[in-house]
């Protein structure tokens, strides 16, 4: 199993965010997270990728509160829920945030080679920027521009380039649609199902249920912290519940 | 006039411009207020006296013995008083103004209040169009320009200096791309007191050498950096040039301006802050969960 959470429980401060939750994602497959807001997708990525336990570390008796974060989380055979968050990521553990959030003042080639910052072997950087590019052509032609000129959906681009950059074996992408135009949001689609013929896991989180499901191989449904379904998306549309109360569908 | 007025103005743009430039770094990066920048910029400053006058080492050794030192109480500081509270900012401005009062009070009671100076590196002057500059004005002008350049190269080409341009932009961000968020920190912290030490070593043989000599430098430097713009580069550089050359203005235009270059100073920043309170590149910090 390439990642496996069990047990997994966070609060911050009083109010617990993920509840007793256990979930995995084996080599090659893409599976998703859904779920309504404030269920807990983002923190569940937050977990896995080492922030939540960044920010219990820094934020430790200041304004955040408190931060509790129990469970196991192994990834790769390791277990890495006390492994810092800059070390996770050498691990090919890679996280393209919610938001997209690009280095909004620097260019889009500088953004691409943070990604890239661990990475000390300079030919295989340049011929990961030529995959990107061949990915993301946009980005090639936008290379020297300031990325926070760029459009919401060449930002998203840039994001997960900027994350294909820092050689990833599981990459986690949260809500890379959300906030895009509908044809931007199909292209969005495609391109992850690209990643996924580079040979990439990917753990998505998408509020789009209906696309996701139709390219996901299993899907995780999540309310309040915890998983109440899964399967793969046909099972979960017969669902009536499901289908009315979680999905919205 | 009007030259004496720019050759000044360029010199005092160029020395607050690494100052300002050094504290906007680690402010930008570790969302520190370092108070005691300016204390440390006096202590190179200090040093530089004691290597040269009390134990007579050739300057320029002297002067890179000073900034070794001043970086390596950089960095005591920040280990010992910011960084068990860095995330308290309110604490760590507190913190870093007590730094600045125990360094004053240390030099004050070591050298007392004297008045003391360290002698130019080079004699005798120039005369540009009429007015005699000293070489040692011309040489600190340089040698600034120089290391300003120098800063810029090291932001954009290296890769410390990506990863502290990704860090001041956004942490989270560049700690999911494998930046070891303290550890840039903590390089920043040196990067910033060596510019610091750096222009205290240039501008010693240009001032008098006492314990209250980073006041006014402190006060021009936070004016400065609000003028520019909270944690801008950009900024503090154009900043730094704006209040350098308002400072000389002052001082040879007005009767006994050399009273007035704080209140002037203190008056843009209260107008910036009136006007327009992200400055002139104002950076909008990210948005912290």
């Amino acid at each position: 199993m390439l990642l496996e959470v069990s047990n997994l429980t966070v609060c911050y401060d009083k109010a617990m965010i993920i509840n007793d939750l256990s979930m995995h994602v084996a080599e090659g497959e893409l599976v998703s997270l859904v779920g309504p807001n404030g269920a807990g997708k983002t923190t569940l990525l937050r977990a896995i990728t080492g922030l939540v336990a960044w920010e219990k570390a820094t934020l430790r008796g200041t304004a955040g509160g408190d931060v509790t974060l129990e469970g196991r989380i192994s990834f790769d055979g390791r277990s890495i829920e006390k492994t810092p968050a800059h070390e996770i990521v050498r691990m090919g553990l890679v996280h393209c945030p919610e938001r997209r959030r690009p280095f909004r003042e620097i260019s889009v080639l500088e953004n691409l080679m943070a990604g890239a910052y661990l990475n000390l072997d300079k030919a295989q950087v340049q011929a990961d920027l030529e995959t990107v590019y061949t990915l993301f052509p946009v980005l090639a032609k936008r290379s020297k521009q300031v990325s926070g000129t760029l459009s919401g959906g060449e930002q998203q681009m840039l994001a997960v380039g900027r994350s294909l950059m820092s050689r990833p074996k599981l990459l986690c992408i949260d809500e890379p649609s959300t906030g895009l135009a509908p044809l931007m949001r199909r292209e969005v689609f495609k391109k992850i199902q690209q990643i996924r013929e580079l040979g990439i896991t990917i753990l998505l989180v998408e509020q789009e249920v209906a696309r996701v499901f139709k390219i996901a191989n299993r899907n995780y449904v999540l309310s309040s912290g915890k998983i109440i379904a899964q399967g793969k998306g046909e099972e979960l549309l017969e669902d009536e519940v499901i289908r009315k109360t979680y999905l919205g569908l | 006039m009007i030259l004496d007025i720019i050759i000044d103005g360029l010199i005092k743009g160029s020395v607050y411009a690494l100052l300002a430039i050094g504290f906007s770094l680690v402010l930008g990066v570790a969302r520190i207020i370092n108070i005691a920048h300016t204390a440390l910029y006096m202590t190179a400053a200090y040093l530089i006296y004691v290597g040269t006058k009390l134990m007579g080492l050739p300057a320029p050794l002297a002067m890179v013995a000073s900034v070794v030192l001043t970086v390596l109480l950089g960095l005591l500081v920040y280990t010992l008083f910011i960084k068990p509270i860095q995330e308290h900012e309110a604490a760590v401005l507190i913190a870093t103004i007590a730094v600045a009062m125990m360094i004053q009070e240390v030099f004050l009671m070591v050298f007392g209040g004297h008045y003391l100076g360290v002698n130019p590196l080079i004699d005798g002057y120039a005369t540009i169009l009429g007015v005699k500059v000293t070489y040692q004005h011309l040489l600190a002008l340089g040698l600034a320009l120089v290391v300003l350049v120098a800063t810029r190269l090291f932001l954009v080409k290296t890769r410390l200096g990506l990863a502290i341009r990704s860090t001041a932009q956004d942490r989270e961000v560049a700690n999911l791309m494998g930046m070891n968020v303290t550890r840039v920190a903590m390089s920043t912290m040196a990067v910033s007191v060596g510019m610091a030490a750096v222009t205290g070593a240039i501008v010693v043989p240009l001032v008098t050498v006492e314990p209250t000599m980073w006041m006014h430098p402190l006060i021009m430097m936070l004016a400065i950096v609000v003028l520019g713009g909270l944690g801008s580069i950009e900024g503090s550089f154009v900043g730094a040039y704006i209040l350098g050359f308002a400072e000389s203005l002052v001082v040879f235009m007005v009767p006994m301006g050399s009273f007035l270059k704080d209140s002037v100073a203190l008056s843009i920043m209260i107008l910036v802050l009136l006007m327009r309170p992200e400055g002139l590149f104002g950076v909008s910090f990210e948005e912290e969960r």
